[in-house]
């Protein structure tokens, strides 16, 4: 089956820009989130967590705890069962956020770091002893900042499996060749913490055995393989439920202590136990994107055409995990044709919780640091930025010469200049005004790779006509359920009132973890083949029977559309027919996708895009004020345009914020996390967000999949801190290096 | 959060009764700081006694042409005002500057005024803090202290006062009504109503334990009218102050007559400038006099390494504040 054969009639809904098929329960509250889950006897957990950030816990004095009325025990390291490694052994699967169990020792790595856990009958009750225990430690001076962990300094070979250094050709050479414009800076982008607005949160109950858990996650598969792994089950004993989630941008990707915690308290407790990360928590224990020192050289003949780019990148980890933040490998390694490029990444180990993904991990900091410098490249040449950047179009990609399965930046560029009135811009910093106010405009490219990853799916097609179809697969709020339901309709020629999509449930095929903005693409392709499976499930059900008007027909003349199977000569036999023929209630048909196929491999698989941002700021009370903005964006086919414009706006609100705002504080004596609330951790309001213009160009992308499409949920934050910085620089003259670019920062 | 006892008053004198006799106890009233702090684990009161029933909402005019506004007078209400609005604008423009919509709507006149600070080792309790308590030593003196004070500070605490509309009451000269333990009131204007920090950062008001805010009183000056609040912050809405201003201009003829400055977001306790006053009493409304006032409001000041940017950005903000209130079509 190709994208062409599907083009004539997968289109009745795939497309469309309908509602959200969760909306209602959303709005009206019947969604119901991992903590909301209350299974009988439920007791709540409190997570405590050291004050210190290195050192050891010397003894835990839980007497005055355990006397407050409620109170069911109090773990700590001293009396909990021990974990299974959680990093290696069977079932293979998930990934731990931090590599060391809960409670596996006395040793403290990081401030935050649980090292008791409470159980009351209420949360009051666990809150209130958790507050009365007495904790004595033996510190060691914690190492907290990047300048001060040099010594701990690597260059990793791999980073979750596949290369992060990259080289080719003799950069060093290039940019010491006299006569080149050069631009040489330091990029650096602070600590930033997810903060999704539901609580992670898991709810464990124990029948013998078999473990069922409610989880807020990003990968139901992955977790119930790291419980298995943790309690030394088999995975066929741990169910993970996860209907909804309230947002994760990577912190619920991976699986952190507090799942492991719920289990354990709830195995202690002999009772279901239900434990909430708290806001503070939030800031310690499901990670953070780690703070990044990137240091670029570009140089360019007159013509703009880059002779040398070098990105060497920074990042810090913590001692329980060895998480990177790759920066240059999915930016400046393949965004421009260049022959001569360095993309070293350093790490460096502090006392510090675990780092973790966060939406467009690497690209996200790494295109603020290439994009910023490519602007000032274009300030050094006197060359507009978008001339700069087309005449350094990598027509395929450069890092490793494959071509691309579908670029189309160029019409991001384009269109973006025209929606936005681009050719108006005074290249002069300074020389734009809204009357007293500063005005400027800044642009960036946009880049995220194309992900697709083994998925499954099953459809079972009942007698009333209508399908059901699942994977376990995740919500994050993004629009999955309804952009799967469309594609589940479509592909069995059904409308879509008539398809019911479930996720969020390990019980259901298996799917990858909603990250890297794979789920579009991995979990549509599954659906895709299973309704395949099902059409010809169906084609020899019709055949079977002699009376049936298919009878005799060839499968590959047959087609799933209006509700019936048909043939180009016979209107067919409806489904729900098709489906008593087969004398079962039902009729089911799974599919499983590889990873990768042969004409996967040979090609570069990206999304690519254009953003287009205006400021305005006061000269003398100067916060920046994102007025208007306007991204293009090429993901392929858009399932639906609402829930992916949607994706855009988010990840531009998103890269507003890390321009403007985001800035997770450690005490620098402490490592405590000193603004650990979202009253002194902003993020935008509504206030602080003008207008976003956001569209699509690009056709089906023909390689990915079947459908052509590829994930839109982190494409729309990359570049966006550049354009905005790139704008500050074109209203004030002050280039401004070092995010967030706070008011303070331009006074 | 330490158990509690909570029981609901049913006139001032038996909510102050109720206070008195206990050195646990607590007014609530809108309750965002207090339950907020309780949870933290940084307060502690072992009663509650509410006050949300008592009669202490109302918003009326005074003999003399001022206005009284009851304790229990949400801030959403006060600030929604028509009178509010026409004839101290700059309190109006306080209270809708500061929280949001759903807090605005629980928070209290009175409650508002004993607002606590933001700082957070304050609100960290497993920091040393001087005020949270005393003798513990200050973590902020040398931690993260970008948004502590410049201005009331001392060697003991750097917390700053966090709210808005107390800095436009304390601009406008809002005298502060009370109810003591032995039925007396007593009446206190708000720049003597918060105390230096001095040795005991814990200590903020004049009020005595059990003392109960009935109601503040506002001026009946018609010029008052001339008043603006302005509020620099890291992002647009819903953040508390990095450097504020509150002021209110009596122009003449280009000339200013009177003037009231009062600064927020930067000072342990609304901060009224008497300095930044005297500047611009006789001066002539224009530029110079604005820098003049805001170089004098800032002199004192005495910044740490984090917040020393707000020296610049308070004057700026102040100058700014003054050019807008004397750029106003006052009827």
């Amino acid at each position: 089956m190709t994208a062409a054969a599907l083009d004539g009639r997968m289109t009745a809904a795939v497309g469309q820009p309908i509602d959200r098929v969760d909306g209602r329960a959303k709005v009206t509250g019947a969604a119901k989130y991992a903590a909301e889950f209350r299974p009988n006897r439920l007791a709540q957990a409190i997570a405590v967590q050291s004050t210190i950030a290195r050192g050891s816990v010397v003894s835990i004095d839980t007497a005055a705890a355990s006397r407050v009325p409620g109170v069911i025990t109090v773990l700590t390291s001293a009396n909990a069962p021990k974990l299974k490694s959680l990093k290696e052994g069977a079932p293979s699967g998930g990934h731990a956020g931090e590599d060391l169990p809960p409670f596996s020792g006395e040793e403290i790595h990081f401030a935050g770091q649980y090292i008791a856990l409470v159980i009351a009958e209420k949360v009051h009750q666990a809150r209130r002893a958790a507050a009365l225990l007495k904790v004595n430690y033996r510190e060691e001076k914690p190492v907290l900042e990047i300048e001060d962990a040099g010594a701990s300094a690597t260059y990793p070979k791999k980073n979750m499996g596949r290369d992060v250094q990259h080289s080719r050709g003799d950069a060093a050479a290039a940019l010491a060749v006299p006569g080149v414009a050069k631009v040489e800076q330091t990029y650096t982008t602070p600590v930033e913490t997810h903060n999704p607005m539901e609580l992670s949160a898991t709810v464990a109950e124990w029948r013998g055995e078999r473990l069922t858990v409610w989880d807020a996650t990003q990968a139901v598969i992955g977790t119930r393989a790291t419980l298995a792994r943790a309690f030394g089950v088999p995975k066929e004993n741990v169910r993970v439920v996860c209907p909804y989630v309230g947002g994760g941008f990577g912190c619920k990707g991976s699986q952190w202590p507090h799942t492991f915690l719920a289990a354990m308290g709830a195995k202690a407790a002999g009772r279901p136990v239900r434990l909430v990360v708290s806001r503070a928590q939030m800031f310690t224990s499901v990670g953070h994107r780690p703070p990044t020192v990137q240091k670029l050289a570009l140089a360019a003949g007159p013509d703009g055409k880059l002779t040398a780019i070098r990105h060497e990148s920074t990042s810090s980890t913590s001692p329980v995990t060895d998480y990177i933040e790759p920066c240059g490998k999915s930016t400046s390694a393949m965004l421009y044709a260049c022959a001569n490029a360095d993309i070293p990444q350093r790490l460096v180990r502090v006392n510090v919780a675990a780092p973790t993904f966060m939406r467009a991990p690497g690209e996200s900091p790494g295109t603020f640091a290439i994009e910023c410098a490519m602007d000032e490249l274009a300030v050094a040449l006197q060359m507009d930025p978008v001339e700069l950047r087309l005449r350094n179009h990598a027509d395929t990609n450069p890092s490793d010469g494959k071509p691309w399965s579908s670029k189309r930046l160029k019409e991001c560029y384009a269109l973006g200049v025209e929606r936005f009135g681009w050719q108006r811009r005074t290249a002069e910093p300074r020389s734009m005004r809204d009357g007293s106010l500063l005005v400027g405009w800044g642009m960036a490219t946009a880049v995220y790779p194309g992900n697709r990853w083994p998925a499954s799916a099953i459809i079972r097609l009942t007698r009333d006509g209508r399908a059901l179809v699942r994977a376990a697969t995740q919500d994050l709020g993004t629009g999955a359920y309804t952009i799967f339901t469309q594609v589940s309709a479509d592909a069995l020629g059904l409308p879509v009132e008539r398809v019911t999509f479930e996720l969020g449930d390990s019980d259901f095929p298996e799917a990858p973890v909603s990250g890297g903005s794979n789920s579009t693409a991995s979990v549509s392709e599954a659906i895709v083949q299973a309704a395949a499976k099902m059409k010809t499930k169906l084609g020899s059900i019709a055949a079977k029977d002699p009376r049936s008007p298919l009878s005799g027909a060839r499968p590959e003349d047959l087609s799933l559309s209006n509700g019936r199977l048909s043939s180009a000569s016979n209107a067919g036999v409806a489904l729900e027919e098709l489906v008593r023929m087969s004398g079962e209630e039902a009729v089911e048909a799974q599919a499983m996708v590889a990873l990768e196929d042969e004409k996967t491999k040979k090609y570069a698989i990206h999304s690519f895009g254009a953003h287009f941002c205006e400021v305005k700021i006061d000269p003398l009370l100067p916060r920046v004020q994102t007025t208007r903005w306007v991204s293009v964006m090429n993901i392929g086919r858009v399932l639906n345009p609402k829930t992916s414009r949607s994706q855009v706006l988010g990840g531009v609100t998103m890269g507003i914020g890390m321009a403007l705002m985001e800035h997770t504080v450690y005490d620098r004596r402490t490592g405590r996390p000193v603004n650990d609330n979202l009253a002194d951790y902003p993020v935008p309001v509504n206030a602080d967000i003008g207008s976003i213009d956001v569209s699509f160009v690009g056709e089906p992308d023909p390689v990915i999949n079947t459908l052509g499409c590829r994930g839109v949920g982190e494409i729309g934050i990359t570049g966006a801190a550049a354009a905005v910085a790139n704008a500050v620089y074109h209203a004030t003259g002050r280039r401004i290096r070092d995010l967030p670019i706070t008011p303070d920062k331009l006074l | 959060m330490t158990p509690f006892t909570y029981s609901r008053a049913s006139s001032p004198k038996e909510a102050v009764a109720a206070v008195s006799r206990d050195p646990r106890a607590a007014f609530l009233g809108g309750g965002t700081t207090i339950v907020d702090l309780m949870q933290l684990e940084v307060v502690h009161p072992g009663r509650l006694v509410d006050i949300n029933t008592l009669d202490l909402t109302r918003i009326e005019p005074l003999k003399g042409g001022g206005i009284r506004v009851g304790a229990l007078v949400r801030n959403s209400d006060l600030a929604k005002d028509p009178v509010i609005r026409r004839r101290y604008p700059v309190l109006s423009e306080a209270i809708l500057a500061g929280a949001s919509a759903q807090i605005r709507n629980m928070a209290t006149t009175g409650g508002n005024l004993l607002q606590r600070t933001r700082c957070q080792y304050f609100r960290d309790v497993h920091s040393p803090c001087n005020k949270r308590e005393p003798g513990s030593g200050c973590a902020a003196l040398d931690g993260y202290n970008r948004i502590h004070a410049l201005l009331g500070t001392s060697d003991k605490c750097i917390a700053t006062f966090p709210g808005d509309m107390p800095v436009a009451l304390a601009a406008l000269g809002g005298v502060v009504r009370t109810r003591r333990e032995d039925g007396t009131e007593r009446q206190i204007p708000l720049s003597d109503f918060y105390v230096s920090y001095g040795d005991d950062p814990a200590r903020e008001t004049v009020l005595a334990h059990g003392e109960l805010i009935t109601a503040v009183d506002l001026p009946g000056d018609g010029w008052l009218a001339r008043s603006h609040y302005l509020k620099m912050r890291d992002r647009a809405s819903y953040e508390f102050a990095l450097a504020s201003a509150a002021v209110a201009l009596d122009v003449a003829g280009g000339t200013i007559r009177q003037a009231r400055v009062a600064l927020g977001g930067i000072a342990t306790k609304p901060w009224r400038s008497a300095e930044a006053e005297k500047a611009l009493m006789g001066a002539t409304a224009g530029e110079a006099a604005w820098k003049a006032a805001a170089e004098a409001a800032l002199s004192g000041a005495r910044p740490r390494q984090h917040n020393a940017f707000k020296v610049e950005l308070a004057k700026r903000t102040l100058a700014r504040a003054l050019a807008t209130a004397a750029a106003l079509s006052v009827a």
